[in-house]
């Protein structure tokens, strides 16, 4: 009797949703790893013969420069913030974040069109001083091109972590080695860049994992990486086999990716050095290394933000008569209702899979999360890939249903539609919504949902009515993040919308591919400026927090 | 009791969101694509008797859009039009299978059509107009698809350093002169692919690949960007020789960037292969879907788009030349000169394709 009743008490419409939401998000891609073990196609040999190592040696060069590449530059930076006193230091602070508003591929387009031979620096030199550049030191179109613009554009996923915790955890342990006579240099070779490991790795994972989801920039520069060869074997050869392989080969990868960076991590997670959280004192920089760290900052500010901001910009004005109609507010209306109703639901999947493991905290709700924070690794091309496939497949076993609503249905109904493409933004963004959330209830913790168990409300009861209110902000700014996220999403918006469904994304990317990069600017521009007014209201979330 | 209700409000309430997302997605689509619909507007009452069209299109120009207005016009028949990436749009064909709404599918690249064909997404059509407008040789071998538009792959060099009397063929291009001075974009595109296709047919396999391997060794640079790049680069002093589309340098020089224009200024277009076999040309073209459910509407609407009174309107929009030998094409392309086509049936193109990106990546043109 105890038993059952234990059962009934688990089987409450909390498990049940869980149960079903996870079951979704894992089915389309198990139905990729699944594929690996069909036997190839005669496409496949060919693949495998010819291609199959240029994509894997692009792939990892791109992440091994880049990774490198943010490294240097994100901790550099985070340190030069976080422990000196310089020019324009407090702006400095929040601005490097900037680059973060600016999506890899509207940052792609932008300086091909400022760099190449038509654009403004080369036309000026020609123009004005008959200056002829040789074209290779012009060219952002290549492989090195790509990991410049991968570096500059999330770069701050390693500063933001980085400084966060250099702030708020090192502070003893600095002053130590500055009251022990070391200098700058050796500080931050054998201080901060040991003790900050996990932050940089945690930074640095998160850029790699952006590098190997990204089609944007590779498919613009037209450099072969497993993105773009999944796209072309799809859809130009037409063998969605072969395709579902590159995607379980690139799956592999973030698998093994995921695994190196918990062991990379080591034992050490974050965790205060010591009970006492306080910033580091700041030493005042004298003035001309106080100008060098100022235009250090500078440059880098520059490349990121403000150029590519400036030019676009300079771009609206040249045609914001022929692109402001009636359709470009269509844009606008499809980009802002899907991110909008796509967050809302994903927040709701979010609190329901939070408030479950919360409550159940066992092996069953650990795995829950474990799967929800996968989906963010999957890259957008394999989650196209598998959430199509398992679509058509759910269109056929449920055409019978669909006649019976309507005796003139078509079979594929939900498979042309935009549910799929909401489908596939929650399998990937579920993570951050859930994040956040889960951050959220750690903070209220189970006090009150207990004392108001006790006191007889159910567990939907005291959700609605304690939990709820209590963790409003975290849902909040949940919701924001999926949000900008969904705003600037590429890959899976291009290949899931329904038929003349366009996004300002959507769009920007197809006039920058037909080269009208002009023409794209407007909606770069929109998507940049929501983003930078998002990102600095999240900005001031967490600088209160600190203080 | 209580615990009963709030199941069922969140039931509900699941329901209720699940209608919401229905909801939402179906009215969006629809006022999506009644944006994109052309309407004859004020004949509706007549339109609806006489039916419907739809198409599938990777054409995006306004003119398209009066074309078709006037065919409505003319026959009360409606045309409604789904525009999309060429590949995307056979995919989706194919995935839609006997379900779809597509009556027509126009897109360019006889590979490509062939494609579609091999897929079996396409049916022949037996239409004496057709047969009468579009020659043999631009149209498949078994009538199930028919080109509407013709455009040359060229030669497009530099006025300041090449003289148009060193030119002759796409063979000579192998040779050691022009060691670093072939500019021509990346393999996967098909324009390539059925440009060697197209030597593969007429020259046998061995020299094809031989072709492939001069051009590898000759080129200036590791091909990058699309047929327009090239042109760029050849002006900016990369190489001296770019291999592309006719109608790419009508773009430019209409084009809103005056440096682009510019660019097109600077260039000569040559047609390669006079005294032999005729210059490369390709088509954009149509074929009616198999499982077309407005089968006579779309027989009709390939007629008229074939027909003299469209032909002009169509292939200009994109600067390219008419499939119809009757039409005259525009002033620009006729400054250029008449050329002699290579004569071989375009079919050929899509058969050879395979074997062509094979080869390709055999002699490693990226």
């Amino acid at each position: 009797m105890l038993k059952i009743n234990k059962v009934k008490q688990n089987l409450n419409i909390w498990s049940i949703c869980s149960f079903i939401f996870i079951v979704l998000i894992i089915l389309p891609n198990l139905n990729i790893l699944l594929n690996f073990f069909s036997s190839p196609n005669e496409n496949w040999n060919h693949i495998k013969e010819y291609l199959l190592k240029d994509y894997i040696v692009n792939s990892l060069k791109l992440i091994a420069f880049t990774g490198l590449f943010t490294i240097l530059m994100g901790t550099s930076l985070s340190w030069l913030i976080s422990a000196y006193d310089f020019p324009f230091r407090a702006f400095f602070k929040w601005a490097l974040i900037l680059p973060l508003a600016i999506p890899p591929y509207i940052a792609a387009y932008t300086y091909n069109g400022l760099l190449n031979y038509t654009g403004v620096i080369q036309s000026f030199l020609r123009n004005s001083f008959n200056i002829q550049v040789n074209q290779k030191y012009f060219d952002i179109m290549s492989e090195n091109g790509a990991i410049f613009i991968f570096t500059m554009f999330l770069f701050p996923y390693v500063y933001t972590i980085t400084r966060s915790f250099l702030e708020k955890q090192s502070a003893s342990l600095i002053e130590n080695a500055r009251v022990l006579g070391r200098n700058s240099l050796e500080i931050f070779l054998y201080v901060v860049l040991p003790v900050s490991r996990a932050a940089i790795i945690g930074g640095v994972s998160l850029v790699i994992l952006e590098v190997l989801n990204d089609y944007g920039v590779v498919k613009y520069f037209g450099i072969p990486t497993f993105s773009t060869a999944i796209f072309k074997t799809w859809f130009a050869m037409g063998d969605i086999e072969s395709a579902a392989r590159l995607s379980a080969i690139l799956m592999f990868m973030v698998f093994t990716l995921l695994v190196l960076e918990k062991f990379l991590r080591g034992r050490k997670k974050f965790s205060y050095t010591t009970a006492e959280v306080r910033p580091i004192s700041r030493q005042k920089l004298n003035k001309s290394t106080g100008i060098l760290a100022f235009i250090y900052c500078l440059v880098i500010f520059s490349l990121g933000f403000l150029i590519p901001t400036l030019q676009l910009v300079h771009w609206s004005f040249l045609t914001y008569r022929k692109i402001l109609s009636v359709k470009f507010w269509g844009l606008m209306f499809n980009s802002l209702s899907i991110a909008l109703f796509s967050a809302g639901l994903i927040v709701i999947i979010a609190l329901i899979l939070a408030n479950y493991s919360r409550i159940n905290e066992n092996l069953i709700s650990k795995l829950y999360s474990k799967i929800t924070v996968v989906g963010y690794s999957i890259p957008g091309a394999v989650i196209a890939i598998g959430v199509i496939v398992f679509f058509v497949k759910l269109d056929n076993s449920m055409y019978w249903l669909y006649k019976l609503l309507n005796t003139n249905s078509d079979k594929l109904v939900l498979s042309t539609s935009i549910i799929m493409l909401i489908f596939a933004y929650t399998i990937r963004f579920l993570a951050i919504g859930y994040n956040s959330i889960e951050s959220g209830f750690e903070k209220v913790g189970k006090k009150f949902f207990e004392a108001s168990r006790t006191l007889g409300m159910t567990t939907t009861e005291t959700f609605l009515k304690v939990d709820l209110p209590m963790i409003k902000p975290a849902i909040f700014s949940g919701f924001l993040l999926v949000f900008v996220d969904i705003l600037k999403e590429l890959p899976l918006t291009l290949i899931l919308r329904p038929f003349n469904f366009d996004t300002l994304a959507t769009k920007a990317f197809e006039y920058a591919n037909d080269e009208m990069i002009h023409e794209a600017a407007i909606s770069s521009l929109i998507i940049i400026i929501i983003s930078v007014i998002l990102i600095y209201f999240f900005y001031r979330i967490g600088d209160k927090e600190v203080n | 009791m209580k615990k009963n209700f709030t199941i069922i409000s969140l039931i509900f309430l699941l329901i209720l969101s699940l209608a919401f997302l229905s909801g939402c997605s179906s009215p969006k689509e629809e006022a999506v694509a009644n944006n994109e619909k052309v309407d004859g507007n004020n004949e509706n009452t007549a339109n609806n008797k006489k039916g419907v069209v739809n198409l599938y299109t990777d054409r995006h120009y306004d003119t398209d859009e009066q074309l078709l207005k006037v065919f409505t016009e003319e026959t009360g028949i409606k045309v409604n039009v789904v525009k999309g990436k060429s590949d995307e749009l056979i995919e989706r064909l194919a995935r839609e299978g006997k379900d779809t709404e597509a009556d027509l599918l126009i897109t360019a690249d006889a590979g490509r059509l062939h494609r579609a064909k091999v897929q079996e997404l396409l049916q022949p059509v037996s239409s004496e107009i057709l047969f009468n407008n579009v020659p043999e040789n631009l149209r498949d071998r078994d009538n199930q698809w028919f080109g509407l538009t013709v455009r040359g792959r060229v030669l497009v060099y530099s006025k300041d350093r090449v003289n148009p009397s060193e030119l002759s063929t796409y063979e000579d291009l192998t040779n050691s002169k022009w060691k670093g001075k072939i500019l021509v974009r990346s393999s996967s595109n098909i324009y390539n692919q059925s440009l060697l296709a197209s030597f593969i047919a007429i020259h046998g396999e061995e020299k094809a690949k031989e072709w492939a391997k001069g051009i590898v060794t000759n080129m200036a640079r590791e091909p990058k960007g699309n047929d327009r790049a090239q042109a760029t680069a050849v002006v900016a002093g990369e190489g001296d020789i770019a291999i592309m589309n006719t109608y790419y340098i009508g773009k430019m020089l209409n084009s809103s960037n005056p440096e682009e224009v510019k660019v097109a200024q600077n260039v000569g277009v040559f047609f390669p292969d006079q005294e032999g076999t005729g210059t490369h040309i390709n088509v954009s073209g149509v074929g009616l879907t198999k499982y077309a459910k407005n089968k006579e509407n779309a027989i009709k609407l390939m007629e008229f788009l074939s027909s003299e009174k469209a032909q002009k309107q169509f292939a200009e929009a994109n600067f390219e030349y008419p499939a119809n030998p009757s039409v005259e094409p525009s002033d620009l392309l006729k400054s250029w000169g008449e050329f002699k086509s290579q004569n071989i049936n375009l079919s050929l193109l899509g058969e050879y394709n395979n074997k062509a990106v094979e080869i390709f990546n055999e002699v490693g043109w990226k």
